[in-house]
């Protein structure tokens, strides 16, 4: 049984380990493994107008992202938690859901047909594209967040609080988010993953200015084999360290509630 | 906990509403597209979006039963392991759910594309390249490109349930007469299914509703209905009743698989409730 | 039937804990209970004559076949587990009735002996309830009701009990033991708790560090514990190192002492056992008489348990007197020497 597991890891091991050796190769073509070694690659994708900006926009759209999905999702999680009718409990499980129930792709088109009317003319701004990634990853951020709620007992925990004289606010800054900092923290490192490799819903409403990164990269998988992997590498790299930080600050979590 | 409805309603309004403005609306706004006029029926009459659900449906079968045994086999290894080892695996496991389906793409063209690594090491032995790179350029390569971000997921949700299966309740089992194989069928089957059908349910309705892996392997060349909505989408000036009447088919198939993932999900939930 | 092991010896690989040189027989209707700490080898030693582990020598005798290399499934023995492993799959009658189902008996029959057999553990009314939906105790009677439909030769107990809170374990265990009469049928309760061995087996079998110490009556075990750690395992017990200084006389850090010294010659070391209940507190004329102070007076309501801080050290007794205690005697008859 360990060598599935072995041979599973190989198989997710095998693309990225050429992409990055890819990337530091001279010339790759009809040749097992490329020749010549250079960081030549990396300096074009770096000094590469389109890849530039689209990497600024992709930076400033997922702070937006994380910034508004933090602002709207921890009230919203706490509501959820707060309102335990069977109704809530429904609805927040269609919520979970819909991220896979709705695919992005129906959900780019419904919003070229909702806001390129004359109406709702915002089409192509990236406010709107924060706000599709803004629904995407919320769904993400309330679940971690709601079961660290109920992992916590947060209402016990707040009753304490209000037992020794905790005002509403009090209970907010004093035990409500210092509690959640770690499962908030990992969710919101979920959500940068998720908005930064976001491609099936921007490239349907990006602007053209303003295309983020991934939409800008699958241009490039037409050009030179070097050009494109290291332009895939600083998506991967930006998805592993969002990865890693993700499920460092959950270890907190795990660590708190005294698991392993 | 129970707190004045109404601080409750003002805490959610903001995510309510920002759902209702960019989720709500926008799906609306398509199912009704779709049912205003024929484009339902012109979905139905149109033989190549017929064939494009079929093959999307086929592929999505495929992948989650690709990724169901691969994840099967992981998730039974893992289980196993200590705690501390797994976690770590899991994290390293869990790495793919977050890549962009590009990443995934385009390591798969340096694997197996025209001048792929396989594809090389192959041609070595005899093979000819343009056969193994049209392998990954059908559905077959999707398949295999699908299952890299799929299985994650099964293994995600199997772990937890074999690792809590109780071993007792086979040795109980074999202790009152039970072969080593009539227990697990008798005994552990049944309690392993409903999660199995979850997520057979979820990784088929994601390999089904995607298309940025498809797009960056095989362009529009393939056949299936969430190209076929992209390539309609993306030519503005197409019939947008049609690509609405798509849209809810496809809207249609993959909330009914999470509606049926959830069902299974539920279905054991309410047994291990009560421990 | 009867269950025997003979040298019976394991170790988990690759090294250390398990048991060695274990013989123990228990006659057909016998219920021994096997005591120990936990990591003795109590349960290792259940789950090999269950079949679950095989052992490296020795033997394993039901009804006299020896079983050491069959596996568990053609042991025909009633297991109840602490986790009392319930199919949560399975309604409390289709867990009873499954043991039945695997022996091939008809539907019909097998419906009707589960049925009666969660009558036999007042369980009729929830024969179709899951496991889930069943509270501690009844889920521990329904176990005992699996592992006994099919009748078995011989019945395993792993800790059934520890699950269970205070007040139901009590009532569970007469229950337990009034099953196990009515099946005539020999059974081996392993545990951790020795007053619930004591009160529920005709043998109590004590093991430490993968060997068996004692197996005797739970009288002659409280009386005559074979040795200081079983002694101090089972019950409560005063333990002094101490010197035979001549027949009849014991040296210990709290003072001469008065007993049968036996075969015990003088100068050899040996620990001297006395039970509190043998402590009296009105010493009037005693013997072995001993003045000190009440450090620690626990009222327990039939019964007091004091620590007696005497010079050297400090005695535990025990009295149902309610008066202030300044000084003990200790009847001769009521101290035995162990070999150390």
């Amino acid at each position: 049984m360990p060598i599935v597991t072995a041979l599973y890891l190989a198989y997710l091991a095998a693309p990225i380990l050429l992409l990055a050796v890819g990337s530091f190769g001279e010339l790759w073509t009809n040749t097992l493994l490329p020749t010549g070694a250079t960081t030549r690659w990396y300096e074009e994708v770096w000094s590469d107008p389109s890849f530039r900006r689209a990497f600024g926009v992709s930076l400033t759209v997922c702070a937006a992202t994380c910034a508004a999905t933090a602002l709207i999702g921890v009230p919203l999680a706490y509501a959820i938690y707060s309102a335990a009718g069977r109704g809530v409990r429904v609805a927040a499980r269609v919520l979970y859901l819909l991220p896979v129930a709705a695919p992005p792709l129906v959900l780019g088109f419904g919003f070229i047909l909702v806001f390129s009317s004359d109406a709702l003319p915002f089409l192509g701004t990236s406010w709107l594209l924060v706000a599709g990634h803004v629904v995407l990853t919320l769904p993400y951020l309330m679940q971690t967040l709601v079961a660290d709620m109920r992992h916590l007992d947060l209402a016990t925990l707040e009753r304490a609080g209000e037992s020794l004289g905790a005002g509403f606010f009090a209970r907010l800054f004093d035990i409500v988010l210092p509690s959640l900092r770690h499962s908030l923290a990992s969710g919101l490192i979920m959500v940068a993953a998720l908005s930064i490799g976001e491609f099936q819903l921007s490239n349907l409403i990006a602007g053209f200015l303003s295309r983020p990164y991934p939409v800008v990269l699958l241009q490039a998988f037409y050009g030179a084999t070097g050009f494109a992997c290291a332009g895939t590498m600083v998506l991967l790299l930006l998805a592993f360290t969002a990865a890693l930080g993700s499920a460092v600050a959950g270890r907190g979590v795990s660590l708190r509630q005294g698991g392993v | 906990m129970n707190k004045a409805p109404a601080l409750t309603l003002a805490l959610a309004a903001p995510g309510l509403a920002v759902l209702a403005l960019f989720f709500l609306l926008p799906l609306g706004v398509v199912v009704a597209e779709a049912f205003r006029g024929d484009a339902l029926a012109r979905f139905l009459a149109n033989r190549e979006l017929v064939a494009s659900l079929l093959n999307s449906l086929v592929l999505g079968v495929e992948a989650a039963a690709v990724a169901l045994v691969i994840g099967i086999a992981v998730a039974l290894h893992l289980a196993r392991l200590p705690p501390g080892r797994r976690a770590l695996i899991q994290v390293v496991i869990a790495l793919p759910l977050t890549f962009s389906g590009l990443i995934i793409a385009y390591g798969f063209i340096l694997v197996l594309g025209r001048a792929g690594f396989v594809t090389m090491l192959l041609a070595r032995l005899g093979a000819d390249p343009a056969t193994v790179a049209s392998f990954l350029f059908s559905e077959w390569g999707l398949v295999l490109a699908y299952t890299y971000y799929l299985t994650p997921r099964v293994i995600l949700m199997l772990v937890p349930v074999f690792a809590n299966f109780d071993e007792r309740q086979l040795q109980a089992a074999e202790s009152m007469g039970a072969s080593r194989l009539r227990a697990l069928a008798d005994v552990m089957v049944p309690q392993i299914a409903p999660t199995v059908a979850a997520a057979f349910a979820l990784v088929a309705a994601v390999a089904i509703g995607a298309y940025g892996t498809a797009l960056a392997l095989v362009g529009t060349q393939i056949n299936i209905l969430p190209l076929r909505l992209y390539s309609m989408v993306a030519d503005s000036g197409a019939d947008f009743p049609l690509a609405a009447a798509v849209s809810v088919v496809l809207l249609a198939v993959c909330s009914l698989l999470m509606a049926a993932a959830e069902i299974a999900a539920a279905s054991s939930e309410a047994r291990h409730a009560q421990h | 039937m009867s269950v025997a092991v003979e040298s019976l010896s394991f170790a988990y690989a690759p090294a250390g804990a398990g048991v060695s040189g274990i013989t123990l027989s228990l006659e057909a209707g016998e219920f021994c209970a096997v005591i120990g700490p936990s990591g003795c080898g109590k349960s290792t030693l259940l789950r090999l004559i269950a079949g679950f582990l095989t052992p490296d020598s020795g033997a394993i005798r039901i009804g006299g076949q020896d079983m050491a290399h069959v596996p568990a499934r053609r042991r025909d023995l009633g297991v109840v587990f602490q986790s009392y492993a319930l199919f949560p799959h399975m309604s409390a009658a289709e867990n009873v009735a499954y043991p039945l189902k695997l022996r091939g008996a008809p539907r019909a029959e097998r419906l009707r002996r589960a049925g009666e057999a969660l009558e036999r553990a007042r369980l009729s009314g929830m024969a179709d309830r899951l496991p889930g939906q069943l509270s501690g105790g009844q889920q521990q009677r329904v176990a005992l009701a699996r592992a006994l439909v099919f009748q078995p030769r011989a019945l395993l107990l792993d800790e059934p009990l520890s699950a269970l809170d205070a007040a139901h374990r009590a009532a569970m265990r007469d229950e337990i033991r009034a099953i196990q009469r009515e099946h005539g049928i020999a059974t081996l309760h392993v545990t951790h708790d020795q007053e619930e061995a004591l009160s529920i087996a005709d043998r109590v079998a004590v093991m430490r560090d993968g060997r068996l110490l004692q197996v005797a009556t739970p009288r002659t075990l409280y009386d005559e514990p074979a040795d200081a750690f079983v002694a101090g395992f089972v019950g409560h017990a005063n333990l002094l190192d101490g010197v035979v200084r001549a027949p009849g006389l014991v040296e210990t850090a709290i003072g001469t002492l008065a007993c049968a010294t036996g075969d015990h010659t003088a100068g050899s070391t040996v620990t001297v056992f006395f039970r509190p209940e043998a402590v009296r507190p009105d010493p009037e004329g005693a013997v072995n008489r001993f003045e000190g102070r009440v450090v620690r007076d626990r009222f327990l309501g039939s019964l007091r348990r004091f620590d007696l801080a005497v010079a050297g050290g400090c005695i535990l007794g025990e009295t149902a007197s309610r008066r202030d205690i300044a000084a003990v005697g200790i009847p001769p008859e009521g101290i035995r020497l162990l070999r150390r």
